[in-house]
């Protein structure tokens, strides 16, 4: 790590605790980096696992592309990181998109997914989040700094405005992440959800995603849903919260002796 | 991947420590950038450098890597709240340093 040659591409990585357990991949989601997990929530975890995270392509410091954004080409460039990381099998996060992503990755590769944690994950066929790409502007960044409530409190300067604008600029205008998103619209109807065999929900009590969390439930079968205080960016507001809940879901209860 | 060789001094002053940070935030955030910056111990992160948290992460692999695994960098920025790292200055971390290379 930090720079794996991964599908063509250069995928920025980073590991905790190599020597530890059974190996956690967490997946961070659209727009985001690999930090949501970097500060809190992979220290948590790496008291007892390895833990890996990557940016995703295009995002964080990872190489940016003009295609791929699918969920079927993310989940190849997971089994790809995985085998140029020589890791057989791993458990699996993923926040937001990168909770898709977790899925399709338990789905299409059962021999090396085992666990998986889904954080506030939506409906890809909700278009809120493609009418963005079609609206995006300066003026609609300016707009949505100024005037939306940020519940992670991290203001931003002109050199990140700067930065950020040109990220989405690229991103929703030069490549294919729209087209993408649309292929993808009816995974959860139509991905065989129910094969997976071990999943946590976890959910923000306010968030937009929340109705997801109950349809995740209800397709997969024995997964369990746990509601967390908090909103879409609960591993921001909740970092304590969350990665204790994983913790409990990822580490095997001691067997007990005597 | 960035390549920073640990380092074998026993000892590190502060201004030491100060020159060091200094460079790995001018690798991280660029040349061009720095230009514009006045960068001191009370230089917060977030609000005085303007780093965002993949910047802050790639600053934080670049200390872990130069001063040492007896430095447990990540460890000690994970026992802080979010406020806490939004105020975070660059005095922090070199107290933190400093005091953590002496008693380690």
């Amino acid at each position: 790590m930090p720079i794996i040659p991964v599908n063509g591409l250069s995928l920025h990585a980073q590991e905790m605790n190599p020597a530890g357990g059974r190996t956690v991949v967490l997946i961070h989601g659209l727009f985001s980096n690999l930090a949501v997990y970097y500060f809190h929530i992979a220290p948590l975890l790496a008291q007892h696992h390895h833990v890996v995270m990557y940016d995703l392509r295009s995002h964080g410091l990872s190489q940016s592309v003009t295609t791929g954004y699918g969920l079927d080409t993310m989940a190849d460039d997971f089994l790809a990181l995985l085998d140029a990381c020589g890791l057989n099998e791993v458990d699996v996060v993923g926040y937001s998109f990168g909770g898709l992503v977790a899925l399709n990755c338990a789905i299409r590769f059962p021999n090396r997914v085992g666990k998986v944690a889904v954080i506030d994950a939506p409906d890809p066929a909700d278009q809120r989040a493609r009418d963005i790409i079609d609206i995006y502007s300066r003026e609609f960044l300016e707009n949505y700094l100024t005037n939306v409530a940020d519940t992670t409190r991290m203001r931003m300067g002109k050199r990140q405005f700067e930065k950020n604008h040109r990220k989405y600029t690229f991103l929703f205008h030069q490549t294919s992440i729209k087209a993408d998103m649309l292929a993808d619209e009816h995974f959860l109807s139509e991905a065989p959800l129910g094969r997976i065999a071990s999943c946590l929900l976890l959910y923000g009590r306010s968030s937009n995603c929340l109705h997801t969390g109950y349809a995740l439930r209800e397709r997969i079968g024995n997964a369990r849903l746990k509601i967390l205080e908090g909103d879409h960016n609960l591993p921001v507001q909740q970092p304590e919260q969350v990665g204790r809940a994983l913790s409990e879901f990822l580490t095997p209860l001691p067997i007990a002796h005597g | 991947m960035d390549y920073v060789a640990s380092t074998q001094s026993t000892s590190l002053d502060k201004s030491t420590i100060f020159n060091q940070l200094k460079a790995f935030i001018t690798e991280v955030i660029g040349e061009e950038f720095i230009e514009d910056l006045d960068i001191t111990p009370q230089s917060s992160f977030t609000k005085d450098l303007e780093m965002d948290s993949i910047e802050i992460v790639a600053f934080s692999e670049k200390v872990k890597a130069h001063f040492g695994s007896h430095i447990d960098f990540t460890g000690w920025l994970s026992n802080m709240d979010l406020d806490e790292l939004i105020a975070l200055n660059l005095q922090d971390i070199m107290t933190y340093i400093a005091h953590a290379h002496y008693s380690g």
